[in-house]
Formats: structure tokens, sequence, C-alpha cells
């Protein structure tokens, strides 16, 4: 018949357009994603931090413990995703090699946006603002695994939100 | 700008270089806000640079062209007998050796970031209290610099015709090319954004296969008629048509017995050398001066018309083939 004919294609267009917009409204949700999905094994599980020390941001306790604003700072984002953090100190090379090889998810430790390691780490924007005596502005960063980009927005809107 | 050289152009062509200059400028001020809002929010993806850079590359031919027209203008001199009209020719081939050369490099950066497995990292913004994942922005403005190029393209495309200028169309190509360069980015972005990491090197790739591209095109049509090429159409498809009119409007003379010309093209005008073998071997200078007048009329991008009065024609009255790489149809005498 003539009406259904022409409703017919009208439906199908109707739910077609029903289908992208909830697939989309899907995928939205999910970009940005981690190609090697780094948030979604450390949400609810471990999240492996490394820690080069750097009076005030990461100070090591005569017990062993460690604390500052940046160990509070990951300390805060894991208990938003719902993490335990397991701390390694150690020096930046070593802990930039292990964060390149998928050993750590993030490293701490007194690093500015001016970092030479921004070609082998993902530098997250920053989380605080000190003037130096000389006038120049220390911008303090974190560092991620390269192109892990759904941890490094979900560490960014934390940061967004406010720090203690 | 009422002359080129020599010539006085015709009331079309004015008002064709004139809108010409008009849409050069506005597409230099177009490519300016746009380097700037990819520039703002660029970051990390490899795709995204090169088509910022590919955005920089294409003022190029935009330049060469604005800045040839001040040259070109000028009346040939005691130095320079045969004008200025070179500047353009060497403005194409500028360009044309730019884009190679920066194509290269970025396709060399894109493939050995995807050998490597470099995975692009692209954070976040805070926007109003918002905040936003930067390959949305990216996307966004891509999307916004997508048209403007194509409509700019269209219209260069049409004056080039007019004008007869070879770098005002390698321009409008490329103009007109760009939106590949755009799409391919935001292919490559909103890959990054769903975890597919190579996609933006592939995207990178991609775009500067098109910048080599367009480099070895104008490369090689600037230096095709540095070398003196017989004269084309425009788009260098096809012999110019002229050369055809201007050998039948000497043969048509009654004082000529046979005629044929060589034709170069000066970048906008024709440089004609033209070889007559008369009837008798007595020729009245008032007719090779209106046989000259009669071929300028012809078209005006005929400029500068020497006719030497030959017993024999240096090279062939026909070339036979139309091809236009075939060798040696106009060996000289």
């Amino acid at each position: 018949m003539v009406l259904s004919r022409a409703r017919a294609p009208r439906a199908v267009v109707a739910a077609a357009a029903a289908a992208v917009l909830l697939g989309g409204c899907a995928l939205l949700e999910r970009i940005p994603a981690d190609p090697d999905g780094t948030l979604e094994t450390v949400s609810g599980g471990v999240l492996e931090a490394g820690a080069s020390l750097s009076d005030p941001h990461v100070i090591l306790e005569d017990d062993g413990s460690l604390r500052g604003d940046e160990v509070a700072l990951v300390e805060s984002f894991a208990d938003e995703i719902d993490a335990e953090v397991d701390w390694t100190v150690g020096g930046e090379e070593a802990l930039v090699g292990s964060l390149e090889a998928g050993e750590l998810d993030l490293v701490v430790g007194g690093i500015t946006d001016a970092t030479p390691w921004a070609d082998r780490a993902a530098v997250t924007r920053p989380h605080d603002e000190v003037v130096r005596p000389d006038g120049s502005t220390d911008r303090f960063v974190v560092l991620l695994p390269m192109g892990e980009n759904a941890l490094l927005a979900a560490l960014e809107r934390h940061i967004d939100g406010g720090l203690p | 700008m009422r002359r080129i050289g020599r010539t006085d152009l015709p009331r079309a062509q004015r008002e064709a270089l004139r809108r010409a200059t008009v849409v050069e400028w506005i597409s230099l001020g177009y490519i300016a806000i746009a380097i700037t809002l990819v520039g703002t929010v660029m970051g990390g993806s490899q795709a995204m640079r090169t088509a910022w850079i590919e955005d920089m590359l294409s003022t190029v031919p935009q330049i060469a062209f604005l800045v040839a027209l001040l040259v070109i203008r000028r009346a040939p001199t005691r130095k320079h007998p045969y004008g200025y009209h070179r500047a353009m020719g060497v403005g194409h081939l500028v360009a044309g050796v730019a884009l190679l050369a920066v194509g290269a490099l970025l396709a060399f950066e894109a493939v050995s970031g995807l050998l490597r497995q470099e995975h692009p990292s692209i954070g976040t913004v805070e926007l109003f209290g918002q905040t936003v994942w930067l390959g949305w922005l990216m996307v966004g403005t891509m999307l916004l610099i997508l048209v403007p190029p194509i409509v700019l393209g269209r219209i260069k495309q049409r004056l080039a015709r007019q004008l007869h200028s070879k770098l005002l169309l390698a321009d409008a190509d490329m103009s007109r090319a760009d939106w590949t360069t755009h799409v391919g980015s935001i292919v490559g972005v909103l890959g990054v954004g769903m975890g597919i990491w190579w996609l933006d090197g592939a995207a990178a790739a991609f775009i500067s296969a098109g910048i080599l591209r367009d480099g070895a095109r104008n490369t090689r049509a600037a230096i095709l008629d540095l070398m003196d090429m017989r004269a084309t159409t425009v788009d260098q498809s096809e012999p110019e048509p002229l050369i055809e009119r201007i050998d039948a409007t000497l043969r048509r003379k009654p004082w000529v017995r046979r005629a044929a010309s060589r034709v170069r093209d000066e970048g906008h005008v024709f440089h004609v050398q033209a070889f007559v073998v008369p009837r008798r071997s007595k020729v009245r200078v008032e007719d090779v001066d209106r046989a000259v007048q009669s071929v300028v009329d012809l078209d005006w991008r005929v400029q500068d018309v020497a006719i030497a009065i030959v017993s024999e024609l240096p090279s062939p009255e026909s070339d036979g083939g139309r091809s236009l790489r075939g060798g040696g149809e106009r060996a000289s005498g």
C-alpha cells in the first residue's frame, strides 16, 4: 500500500537515528579510552604508584610510610576510584622506565611541567603552583603512561575537583 | 593593477586579478585564524600537528602569488629585456619544493612514530568549570575550519583559468583538497579517543602523503614551465590551442608561404617567436609589422612577438602527435 510504503522508510530512519543516538551516547561515555585499559584495571584494584623523594611533595618517614602533598593527591585519587595504593620509591629514571614498561600506573615526586620526561610519559595539567624566590613558577604535575587517556582524564578531573 | 609587464590587461582580466588578490588576502586571514585555533587545542596528536603544519604550508603559494604580483607588473628593462614574468614560475617552484620537503619530513615522523608504537596522549582542559576532553575541542575546531577552504578554492580555480595563472590554480587545488586533511585529523583524534592509538599516526601519514603529492605536482609543473616547455592550457593537460591559431593567422597572410612558431609560457603571458617563409624574397616591413599586430590582437596573453623571416622553417610545421612529452618536435635549426 502506498501509505505503509511511505511510512516504512520513516520508521526505519527513526529507528536508525535512535540507535545511532543511543550508541553514540554509550560511546561518548567511553571517550577517551585507554589503549591498555589501565583505568579499568586499577579501579577497584591496586594503583601502582612510583614516588621519587622530594621535600615537601614526597617525604619518607622513619617508620617507612610516605607523606607530602603529592602523596595525599595520589591517595585521594585512589580513594575516588576505589583502589589501594602500592608505593614504589626510587629515582626518577628508574620510575619512568617502569612506567613505560607498564609496571607503574603513575609517578610523582616534585616533577614540574618543564620535565624532560615529557617524551616518555604523559604529563597531567599542574595540580599545584609555587612561585620561587627568583620570580619563576614551578607547576607540579603527575607522570602517567603514554596514551592512557582515560586515566589521564580521570586524574585531571580529580585535580579540577579541588585538593584538600 | 592595469598592466602586466608590457601588456595592458583587458577589463575582464583586470577585474579577475583584483578579485584574485582580494581572495588571496582573505585566504591568508582565514589561515591565520585557523592556525591560531588549531595551535591552542593541538595537544599530543600527531595528526593534529601534521594538519597544523599543512595549514601553515598552504600559505606558501598564496604569499608567492602576492609577492610575484608585485614583481611581474614591472615593465621590461634594458637589464631584464624579457620582463619579470618568470617571478611567477620561480614562486611556483619554491612553493612546490617547500611542500615536498615538509611533506617528506612529516611522513617520516608519522611512520617512525607508528613503528615505535608511540601512544598519543590527549588530556583535558578546564572550561567554564567543566573538565572537557581536549579531543572534543580538536574535532570541533576542525569541523569549524572545514568549509571555507572549499569555497575559496572554487573561487580561486575560476579566477586562475581567467588569468592563466598556474600558481593560482595550484593554490586553488590545494585549498579544495584541504578538507581531506581536516577530516583525516578528526578521524585520528576520534581514534585516540576510542583507544585505537595507531589511528592517529595513520591519519598523520595520510595527511603527509597529501602534502607530498601536492609538492610533487607543483614542483613538476613549475619545472616544466621554467624549462620552456611548449605553452599549455592552464592545467597543463594539453597544448595551448592559441599556438595553432597563431600559426594559422600567419599562414593566412598572402605574402606568407609557411609559418611556425615557438610559444613559451612566462607565467601569465606568452612569448611568441614566429618563423615565416615568405613567397617572394622581398618582404615589406609594413607587412611584418601588421603580422605582429594581428598575432598580438589574438589574445591578451600574447606578449612580445618576434617574427623571423627565414628561407626554411627551423622546425616541422606540425609536430604530428599532441603528446606533451613528444620529444624533439621543435629542434632548433
